[in-house]
């Protein structure tokens, strides 16, 4: 990728979190490549509110004659939320098995799985364990960034995080990090997963029920880390 | 498992975005619209090829991508290049009277028109439509590096192209 690929490639957030740091630094030292990022976020503004009103229009009704009419429809999105993989309750250990070889099978490896089963609980190892021990969401790098650190309602600091193909919840236990959730990335996005796109809605409700109070700020997790998650 | 109602009411639901697609690959409105019927038309005959689990979208959105470049083949080069006559998209004979915005929208899709198609399709897949790169690349069937520059070419002469004053 060539410099501009990559310069274009952030702006449509399309880079891991290590080389969208990198460019993002780029540019807030570079004030042309500002200017460039804010004139072509302009762009795409306005691309789309040229087009946008074809899709919101009524389309011709000779387009519509051979489709079922819209109201008939069922809520596709409520469907498709319906179909994702939703899985708060970890007790299930089919559900967790299944879960834990499909993330092993997606999550690119260097070796070990980034989850491990233990008792029936579902743990993160490796490189995601490692990710939820060591980064701030300040200073995102590697495959998995972290997203929200907060306190649970049962006291135990828990962190939420984005990987390559799947995005979930992990809560400090005894020293290591049990994971309360994890969800497929959308179809199409595994290994590529867009900084754009915000929490999987699943993730977020597991989220909102679990977090006592607010969100830490970036001292506040900082703080966390260097007392060992307690 | 097998509903036969549901293949034909995702693509119902698809329509609107695939007709924002069809104006955006087209230099033409009612080209667009033909290019819309055609490909729902091809889509609800060839649905035996759709494999349920996959992404219904890009399946309709390759297919009628690949229309397209047909109809672009077969036709010759006389391509009278008028601007769309989308209703509700007009800015109107006096600009004097519009907004900036109007002017804008007006400009880009003449920008856009401008373009050569194999950019274009890639911006109105990716900066209109908000597919991914890879996504894109799999679609089109073309290496994600080649998608990547011919956006890049494509998003620079656009600009250019609305910066004229």
């Amino acid at each position: 990728m060539t410099d501009e690929e990559k310069f274009f490639a952030w702006l449509d957030g399309e880079l891991d979190a290590a080389q969208a740091a990198e460019v993002e630094a780029r540019v807030a030292a570079d004030p042309r490549l500002s200017r460039l990022a804010d004139q072509h976020r302009a762009l795409g503004a306005q691309l789309r509110g040229a087009f946008d009103p074809i899709a919101a229009a009524p389309a011709p009704e000779r387009l519509q004659a051979a489709l079922p009419p819209r109201a008939e429809l069922v809520d596709f999105a409520a469907r498709k939320r319906a179909r994702m993989p939703s899985l708060p309750q970890w007790a299930a250990m089919a559900a967790t098995l299944a879960v834990g070889l499909f993330v092993g099978t997606m999550m690119p490896q260097r070796g070990n799985a980034p989850l491990e089963v233990q008792a029936g609980k579902l743990y993160a190892a490796s490189d995601l364990s490692r990710a939820l021990d060591t980064r701030l969401a300040s200073a995102p790098a590697g495959d998995v960034r972290i997203g929200l650190t907060f306190r649970a309602k049962g006291g135990e600091i828990c962190r939420s995080f984005v990987g390559p193909a799947a995005s979930g919840l992990a809560c400090r236990k005894d020293g290591r990090w049990q994971v309360r959730g994890m969800f497929a990335a959308p179809e199409g996005q595994t290994g590529n997963y867009r900084m754009a796109t915000g929490m999987d809605p699943n993730l977020a409700a597991l989220v909102g029920s679990a977090m006592a109070g607010e969100p830490f700020d970036a001292a506040a997790e900082k703080a966390a880390k260097d007392k060992g998650w307690r | 498992m097998d509903q036969p109602s549901s293949f034909e009411s995702q693509l119902a639901e698809l329509l609107p975005r695939l007709r924002r697609f069809a104006h955006g690959l087209s230099r033409d409105a009612a080209d667009a619209d033909d290019l819309t019927q055609a490909a729902i038309e091809r889509a609800l005959n060839s649905r035996d090829q759709w494999q349920p689990g996959t992404r219904l979208d890009s399946w309709a959105y390759r297919i009628m991508r690949n229309l397209w470049i047909d109809t672009v083949r077969s036709r010759s080069r006389k391509a009278a290049h008028e601007a769309p006559e989308e209703e509700g998209l007009n800015v109107g004979e006096d600009p004097r009277n519009r907004m900036d915005e109007s002017l804008d929208l007006k400009r880009i899709m003449t920008a856009m028109e401008r373009l050569p198609d194999e950019q274009r399709e890639i911006v109105a897949l990716i900066l209109i439509e908000g597919f991914g790169y890879r996504e894109v690349s799999e679609m089109l069937g073309l290496p994600i590096g080649t998608v990547s520059s011919r956006l890049v070419r494509g998003r620079t002469a656009l600009l250019a192209m609305v910066g004229e004053r």
